[in-house]
């Protein structure tokens, strides 16, 4: 790809990048979100049409006007959903669309071809299995095979690590090596420095748009890449004060609860969290984290067990009566739910606040003066880049969003504060900034609840941690900094360690 | 070979949020003027005998505004829901539930006082409205009822309802079996201003007005509604309970269009009689979302389509014109506008070549 | 100010005085204007299609005469506006063509008490405002021998539009008629709560044809009951104009407007200035209704019985005129008694023979 451009509403995606993949070879594009990433391989796949610049493939020039080119031209997309029909089995999923095939599906012939991909790869995939039945590593592989199978020779592998456990992810890169000793071209997208250091042969940053530069991986390092990413030095280590925990501030009793299509996804959950202590729940995303987070801030109703704050029984309360008793919730999905986009600042702040007595008057009218001045305060103090207070938010960066949100939920000094990967999505700068305001929170006395799947993040922040897996604590870990990675990666499969078991905290010990 | 590419725009300036609806009608008009002319008439003669007929007397004007009362209120009522993302599709049934209410009150409790009895009407037509809008608004909240359909359904039952009545129990026994109740006595009537049809409900629509610009830009329940609008799940986030609203706004959408029907058989009609309404619940949706919710363009579009009718009346009075070719007109019209809400929020771009 | 005053006064006796003149004189045809408020559209092919005939040969008559209408003007208060652009545009003289117009003539007409108003169907008057209207009954009892002669399964069917007296009225003269001459034959009624819905029209004719009717005979505004009944293979009788092109080889008859006649003759007298307010009840005599030509299966005896009945009751036979039963087998109207105008206008009750209902 050479010279490629596009802009989105006058602004560049992409201006003037360069990039190659030779058969073989393991390419990772890294930058950071907004850098222009999946702009580039949208292009490249077909989805959009650039502005300017050329894609050849083995020296012949393309022009792709839809993803169908494309496929035909042997490029094939990893998504990160990976589309494929749940009801259907494996070998179903991967015929579908073949329109070479014949009507009446010749069965044993794909299932031949798929067993003969999976052996050569190491797939280790199950035609037969219906897909519903598989786990997010399984559908994952499923995937790959029928990129595979439709004769792809350059795959585009889009974040693919961040739905799976450490242990999955070993697993795939051992795939992709595979594949690409086989002779495939491999697109690697990532922004998880320490994977993109484990797998790549060659490292393409980009930045606002542009080429920053390719390295060869021997002489890339994680400050050298975090310093092309972001476009100066940048420190990644936190400080964690290790705090004496004081007063019990949230105890959560043997809960379940409901997701929202009345399965249950919190099966008995307990654990208790005190003042200046940060627990984190560690897990891969779809283990019952949103619905225990939503159940711990009036969002969900429990159908049993207790959930109390400061000693007040909540479990039925909504989610005012916990706003009303200081627990702050930072959502994962920032625009879908901690902030409304086409809101403005002063909007979003007032939005958890409006109905407090100090913004209103005669209980009826918003004080909107005051709460401008209040927003006015929050945002320099969470340095929030704005234009103006009312700007519609949806203009802001994801960090400068993320800030804004963080500036309502941790202003009135909060007893608990739930948050759900706080830094997911962000730019490393951003990403520091968050994890340094929840450590001071700590510090102010506010208790904690770090969920998230990164890894990094929990054992960076955490001062225990417990492991979730389909809806039920698998092992808690009392002392952080002993842990291992293959450890929490076990747990966070399922497997019970008897060195970290799990422990209801009894009521002698609280104080 | 060139392509067209259509992006939408970051932000729609404001100059063009003026200029798109006037060009939009500078070119229905043009359209038009092709089929006035195949008709054998000057498309400029009857652009002077609209505009003339609508605004070239004080007649004219008042019957505007006649027309523009029941628009901009119902307008409010809707766009009140809309702000909210629930669809009220049924102000035309709240329209005559609320005249029947109203109706009612004149045959089951006369005061022989205007002001008590017109508060005795407006009571049982806010009442009537607020419990068939409530009804969508229920279902909806509580079972997740689309809203689109069950509002829809009620202008059938309302509609049906009405003509029960007045083809039964209530009707006038003097009117010769036709489907009419009796007429209003005096002190149920709506007074009128300076020999013309122009009724009180203009001060009334005139307050919902400001009313509903104070709800939604300065009070808590207005930016209740506008937080779950803009993003539900936010809204419950903030602790925004969400049935109480959704009731709550559906009933005052009701309870306003319900007070419009009111004014329609107490201000003009005299008495409640099958099918009074032409369809004044279904232009205010179209009024709603032309006036993009804004509570002065509401007014400022409901006046719009007033000059549109009753100037679309004179065409076919003096110019001779066959009411299809009225109605043509006056579609094109709203097709256009209409349309240039496309070209408001979307640029189109030509592609040249291959891929430049 | 006393001079404004003075001058005032000056126009307003000018005014009165000029306007005098005009109701003395009547207006000369090059200036009379006159408009027409229809219901529906004029290409209906019933209702309003037939004023709109009237009015073409009203100017036939009077070639200098200008008249403007407008289609589909709801009976509500947009009815009152219509009027009053006519007026305002010159018209001296207006017809509406629809009952529920009623109030909104009076509305109108108080405010201009020189224009001439004429109301159709409706009852209430003023100096400036009369009536006219059709005894449309007399033509039914004339469709009615047609259609007792035809049917074989003594069963006819009746597609109605409201259950208002001028349509009951219709149902049972047609009834008479029919018994007259088939004693055996039923009427069946299906009301549609409608005076202009093809849709409806066709299905009650549908249903009508399915429970044995196999003579259809029908009150409603469109064409869409006798192509019903060409398509069933069912003999037809239409209304308000001669529906045979709907039903080219079932149509047998129908009773028709000649709204020509009531206009030809207002017009004139508007003209000469000798207009006053009337109530005009017109029938067979004076030409306003009459029969369409009968279709190719009436028989010519069929066709000399009816000639007889026209020209009897042209000479002043009375259609309602005793014994008549109701549908009880109660006798309303006693052996040598014809109702009046008054009794057969509040018409609310079935005569012996009709199968159906009057909702309240």
């Amino acid at each position: 790809m050479k010279g490629i451009t596009k802009s989105f509403y006058g602004i560049r995606a992409n201006d003037e990048v360069n990039f190659e993949v030779r058969p073989g070879e393991i390419h990772t594009l890294l930058g950071e979100n907004g850098a222009g990433k999946s702009t580039l391989m949208n292009i490249l796949c077909g989805l959009y049409t650039p502005e300017r610049g050329t894609i050849k493939i083995n020296g012949e020039k393309c022009f792709f006007k839809s993803p169908k080119d494309a496929i035909n031209a042997g490029i094939g997309m990893l998504h990160q959903h990976f589309m494929l029909v749940p009801v259907m089995t494996v070998w179903e999923n991967v015929a579908l669309g073949d329109k070479e095939l014949p009507q009446v599906l010749p069965k044993n012939k794909v299932i031949e071809q798929i067993k003969e991909l999976s052996d050569v790869y190491g797939l280790s995939v199950n035609p037969l299995a219906p897909v519903w039945q598989l786990s997010v590593g399984e559908q994952q592989r499923v995937a790959i095979v029928k990129l595979l199978y439709r004769r792809a020779k350059v795959l585009i592998l889009d974040e693919p690590t961040a739905v799976l456990t450490p242990q999955e992810a070993r697993h795939l890169f051992r795939v992709i090596k595979k594949m690409a000793e086989e002779g495939h071209g491999i697109v690697f997208i990532s922004h998880k420095l320490d994977e993109v250091l484990e797998i790549s042969d060659r490292i393409t940053v980009l930045r606002k748009g542009r080429n920053v530069g390719t390295v060869a991986k021997e002489e890339a390092s994680k400050e050298k890449l975090a310093e092309m990413m972001i476009g100066k030095r940048v420190a990644f280590a936190i400080d964690k004060p290790i705090q004496n925990p004081g007063k019990e501030v949230l105890n959560v009793k043997n809960i379940k609860v409901l997701g929202d299509r009345g399965r249950l996804k919190v099966n008995g959950i307990s654990f208790s969290l005190r003042q200046r202590e940060i627990l984190g729940i560690a897990g891969v995303s779809g283990n019952g984290q949103e619905e225990l987070a939503e159940a711990l801030t009036g969002l969900r109703k429990p159908i049993s067990g207790k959930v109390f704050v400061d000693g007040d029984d909540v479990t039925t309360g909504n989610p005012r009566d916990f706003m009303k008793r200081r627990v702050s919730y930072i959502p994962a999905d920032r625009k879908g739910t901690g902030l409304i986009a086409n809101m403005n600042l002063r909007e979003n702040i007032a939005l958890r606040k409006y109905w407090k007595s100090e913004y209103t008057r005669f209980g009826f009218f918003i004080n909107w003066e005051r709460i401008a001045g209040h927003t006015g305060k929050l945002v320099e103090r969470f340095s929030v880049a704005n234009p103006s207070l009312s700007y519609p938010v949806r203009l802001l960066s994801g960090g400068n969003m993320q800030k804004l949100m963080l500036a309502r939920e941790l202003s009135d000094n909060p007893r608990v504060i739930v948050a759900v990967q706080p830094t997911w999505g962000l730019d490393i700068g951003a990403t520091h900034y968050v994890r340094e305001v929840l450590v001071s929170q700590k510090e102010k006395g506010s208790g904690i609840l770090l969920i998230t799947d990164d890894l990094e993040e929990i054992l960076a922040l955490s001062d225990r941690i417990a492991v979730i897996h389909g809806g039920e604590i698998v092992g808690i870990v009392d002392n952080p900094d002993k842990v291992t990675e293959e450890e929490l990666g076990l747990m966070m499969a399922g497997t019970k360690l008897e060195k970290y078991p799990v422990y209801d905290l009894k009521e002698d010990e609280l104080e | 070979m060139p392509r067209l590419i259509i992006e939408r725009r970051f932000k729609t300036p404001f100059i063009l949020s003026i200029v798109f609806p006037l060009l939009s009608i500078v070119l229905a008009l043009l359209t038009s003027s092709l089929l006035l002319l195949a008709l054998n008439v000057s498309p400029l003669g009857a652009l002077k005998g609209m505009i003339n007929g609508a605004l070239g007397s004080w007649y004219g004007i008042s019957e505007v505004l006649v027309k523009a009362i029941p628009l901009v209120i119902c307008g409010i009522a809707v766009a009140l829901a809309f702000t909210m993302k629930v669809w009220n599709i049924g102000a035309e049934g709240q329209i005559y539930l609320g005249a029947l209410a109203s109706a009612a009150a004149v045959r089951y409790f006369p005061v022989e006082n205007t002001f008590f009895m017109l508060s005795v009407m407006a009571v049982m037509a806010i009442l009537a409205g607020a419990f068939w809008g409530g009804i969508a608004g229920y279902l909806k909240g509580r079972w997740n009822v689309n809203e689109i359909i069950t509002t829809l359904m009620l202008n059938y039952v309302a509609i049906h309802l009405v003509d029960y009545f007045v083809y039964g129990p209530w009707r006038d026994p003097s009117s010769l079996g036709f489907p009419m109740t009796a007429p209003f006595p005096d002190f149920a009537r709506l007074p009128t201003f300076g020999g013309t049809r122009v009724h009180a409900w203009i001060f009334l629509a005139l307050i919902i007005v400001i009313l509903y610009r104070v709800v939604i830009r300065w009070t808590r329940w207005g930016f209740e509604i506008r937080a779950i609008g803009e993003n539900q799940r936010a809204a419950l986030y903030a602790g925004i309970p969400y049935i109480k609203n959704v009731v709550l706004v559906m009933a005052v959408s009701g309870a306003l269009s319900a007070l419009a029907g009111m004014g329609e058989i107490a201000g003009l009609q005299g008495r409640l009689q099958h099918g009074f309404s032409p369809g004044y619940g279904y232009t205010a949706i179209i009024v709603a979302w032309l006036a993009r919710l804004n509570p002065w363009g509401t007014v400022l579009v409901s006046i719009f389509m007033g000059i549109i009718m009753v100037g679309g009346e004179t065409l076919q009075v003096i110019m001779r014109l066959p009411l299809a070719s009225v109605q043509v007109i006056q579609g094109l019209i709203l097709l256009f506008v209409l349309a240039s809400e496309f070209f408001r929020n979307y640029k189109v771009r030509i592609l040249s070549g291959d891929g430049r | 100010m006393l001079r404004k005053v003075m001058l005032f006064l000056a126009i307003v006796c000018f005014a009165v005085s000029s306007m005098a003149a005009y109701a003395a004189e009547g207006i000369p045809e090059e200036k009379l204007t006159a408009g027409f408020v229809y219901i529906g559209p004029i290409g209906d092919g019933g209702w309003t299609y037939m004023h709109d005939l009237g009015r073409l040969e009203m100017e036939k008559a009077y070639p200098k005469m200008k008249t403007f209408f407008a289609e589909s003007v709801p009976e509500g208060p947009d009815s009152a506006r219509v009027m009053e652009t006519f007026v305002r545009n010159g018209a001296q003289l207006v017809f509406a063509t629809s009952f529920g117009y009623m109030d909104f003539v009076q509305e109108v007409a108080k405010k201009y008490p020189k224009v001439k108003f004429m109301h159709c169907s409706g009852y209430k008057r003023a100096e400036n405002v009369g009536t006219y209207f059709g005894r449309m009954y007399q033509a039914r009892y004339l469709s009615g021998l047609v259609a007792g002669k035809a049917t074989k399964s003594n069963i006819i069917g009746y597609v109605a539009a409201n259950p208002i007296p001028e349509v009951i009225r219709g149902i049972n003269a047609f009834a008479l008629g029919v018994r007259k001459v088939n004693p055996k034959a039923k009427i069946k009624v299906v009301w549609l709560f409608s005076w202009f819905d093809p849709g409806k029209e066709k299905e009650a004719t549908l249903a009508l044809i399915d429970s044995g009717a196999d003579v259809i005979a029908m009150h409603a505004d469109s064409g869409a009951a006798p192509q019903a009944a060409e398509e069933a293979g069912v003999y037809v009788i239409g209304y308000n104009n001669d529906m045979s092109k709907y039903a080219p080889t079932k149509h047998l008859t129908a009773p028709i407007w000649n709204w020509g006649t009531v206009y030809k003759y207002v017009a004139g007298q508007v003209i000469n200035g000798t207009w006053k307010s009337e109530d005009i009840w017109w029938g067979l005599k004076e030409g306003l209704v009459d029969l369409a030509p009968f279709g190719k299966d009436v028989p010519e005896l069929v066709k000399e019985m009816v000639k007889v009945e026209r020209d009897a009751i042209i000479n002043g036979k009375h259609v309602f005129v005793g014994p008549i039963k109701n549908q009880k087998g109660e006798i309303v109207v006693k052996e040598g008694t014809a109702m009046t105008d008054e009794e057969m206008l509040g018409m609310n009750w079935f005569v012996e023979g009709v199968e159906g209902d009057i909702p309240n």
